[in-house]
């Protein structure tokens, strides 16, 4: 098990493509927003801050959702199958690409929180950590998400339909810019919605977001669900 | 055609002596009236078969003959629709997490953006009897390939990184799904000789394969598939005896008289060419069809009485099951 874990881990932090949409492409719109709001706030809200949290998950976002590509490929080469004929548990695949996922977006939360830092955002160091977990931890709930999907469908299919969810979740739930009116009506319900606010905690005046927490509990029993369904569907069908 | 499988069966074999001896195990794999129906179509129907320690078995059939079915269901990839199978007496998930079996899939089954000392690093590490890396890198000959991407191989090297994989730990059933695609003469030949070593070794191997020349030089038992159903089970040999055909080829020359119209009334005679002076010959009864060449006055040169290849024999057997289907 062990060892299939620092297999995947290594493969992730070899692929330059995935290095690059998890770190430096939030990294590059984090500057780019911070350098062009400058100081300005929205509802009180710097938008340093702002988009510190928002490239932050969407860098998070984008590496787990990448689990979908990886193993829509991996079943179309004929690894998982290879897989299920050694002795390890046929969860152990699943749960290796949600530690390498796991493990990947430290490295996007790192770089992007360092760069909030320098550029003047000031909290504490217990929010820091606090904020931190919360990106960390909320990105488990897309990992299963991306899961669900790899197991959906095949590799040509799983893309468009990864992107497309990638970039409307991202768009409907704030992180490209604050909502208002209608789309925050309905934004407010999507994932990364609830995920943008829980890891904006210390910004919004509350010590814990208990009904963010609620409502990605909800997301990720969904996708979880959907998940352990299309996994049995695949073996019995490989 | 239950009768004709059976009776090849009868003969003897390696293994079979210890058959019956309960005190220990003497079945690797068996199926018993497996079959597996994918909707209305029947990819396996009823088929039964056992193999035993030590034997180099190969699984022979066209495409679609229910080959690549069966050796999902005896690896615990597919369930039989109906009938049993088991791997050394139990289940064949069981066998694997035991270590028992090793596989090389066809096709795909490898990793990229690692390293072949990394993945069969991997390979031996999650087996339960693994091997030493250096060790199964040597034995697959990618010693020198070991700090190349897997990505970055050509086929050849695919398939003995493949071979690698299989070959991880002390299993002990190898079974390969047409190991030899897509190598050259040369490469197949190092390959079988990797693979007797493994079978000297002791070890059960089952493979299927399109190469007919491959079951002959290499199985010491031929399973023959054909639409769902096994059709033949016995050695090389045997399966060409049961083809029962023989071929004949000599010149026939104008000057030696005797009437050459004959020859398609030869007892026997089931294929007849005629090309120039060269007759060739198919015969179920060669020392009948040459007695009555004899007789008839002519007087054949150059005789050539061969049998037939695996192949022929084959394509005999798997007419023969069709023509069954159909009456």
């Amino acid at each position: 098990m062990g060892q299939l874990i620092k297999l995947e881990v290594l493969r992730v932090l070899r692929n330059r493509r995935y290095l690059f949409f998890t770190v430096v492409f939030p990294a590059m719109m984090y500057f780019f927003y911070s350098s062009s709001f400058k100081d300005q706030t929205f509802n009180g809200i710097p938008y340093k801050t702002y988009y510190m949290v928002s490239m932050a998950t969407f860098g998070t976002v984008g590496a787990a959702l990448n689990t979908a590509m990886r193993i829509s490929l991996e079943r179309k080469s004929g690894w998982t199958r290879q897989l299920r004929l050694t002795a390890l548990p046929g969860w152990a695949y699943v749960l290796s690409k949600v530690v390498a996922a796991g493990v990947v977006t430290l490295p996007a939360v790192v770089v992007v929180f360092a760069m909030g830092a320098f550029g003047g955002v000031h909290f504490p160091i217990s929010t820091w950590l606090g904020m931190g977990l919360a990106v960390w931890a909320g990105g488990f709930v897309f990992a299963a998400a991306g899961v669900a999907l790899g197991y959906a469908a095949a590799p040509d299919t799983v893309q468009p339909i990864t992107m497309v969810s990638y970039m409307g979740m991202a768009f409907l739930g704030g992180s490209w810019f604050p909502l208002s009116g209608g789309l925050k009506t309905v934004g407010q319900y999507t994932p990364v919605y609830l995920y943008n606010e829980l890891a904006k905690y210390p910004v919004n005046g509350v010590s814990v977001g208990v009904s963010q927490i609620a409502g990605l509990a909800a997301y990720l029993a969904v996708f979880a669900a959907l998940a352990a369904w299309l996994y049995q569907r695949d073996r019995k069908t490989v | 055609m239950t009768t004709s499988t059976e009776a090849i069966r009868g003969t003897d074999r390696k293994g079979s002596a210890t058959r019956g001896a309960n005190d220990r195990p003497t079945e690797v794999a068996a199926f018993r009236n497996v079959s597996k129906a994918f909707g209305s179509v029947k990819a396996v129907n009823g088929s039964s078969f056992t193999l035993h320690p030590g034997e180099t078995v190969a699984f022979l059939g066209p495409n679609g003959a229910g080959k690549s079915t069966s050796i999902d269901m005896l690896l615990g990839l597919k369930d039989p629709s109906a009938g049993e199978v088991s791997l050394f007496g139990g289940s064949p998930r069981q066998a694997i997490m035991d270590g028992r079996v090793g596989v090389m899939l066809q096709s795909g089954g490898l990793l990229p953006e690692v390293t072949v000392r990394e993945l069969v690093t991997f390979a031996c590490k999650v087996h339960p009897r693994g091997y030493a890396v250096d060790d199964v890198l040597t034995t697959a000959q990618i010693l020198d390939l070991a700090d190349r991407k897997v990505d970055k191989l050509s086929g050849g090297q695919e398939q003995r990184v493949r071979f690698a994989l299989a070959t991880a730990g002390d299993s002990d059933l190898i079974v390969l799904d047409e190991p030899t695609t897509g190598m050259d003469v040369t490469a197949r030949q190092a390959f079988w000789s990797v693979m007797k070593a493994q079978a000297d070794a002791g070890r059960t191997i089952l493979f299927a394969t399109h190469y007919l020349e491959e079951a002959d030089a290499i199985a010491d038992r031929v399973l023959v598939m054909h639409k769902g159903r096994l059709i033949a089970d016995g050695t090389a040999a045997e399966i060409k005896a049961r083809a029962g055909q023989r071929r004949i080829s000599f010149d026939l020359h104008p000057g030696d008289g005797g009437d050459a119209s004959l020859l398609s009334a030869l007892p026997g005679i089931t294929a007849l060419d005629v090309s120039g002076s060269t007759v060739r010959i198919s015969t179920s009864d060669a020392d009948a069809t040459m007695a009555a060449v004899y007789r008839a006055g002519l007087y054949p040169r150059g005789l050539e009485v061969t049998g037939v290849g695996l192949e022929q024999a084959f394509i005999t057997i798997t007419a023969e099951a069709a023509g069954t289907e159909a009456n």
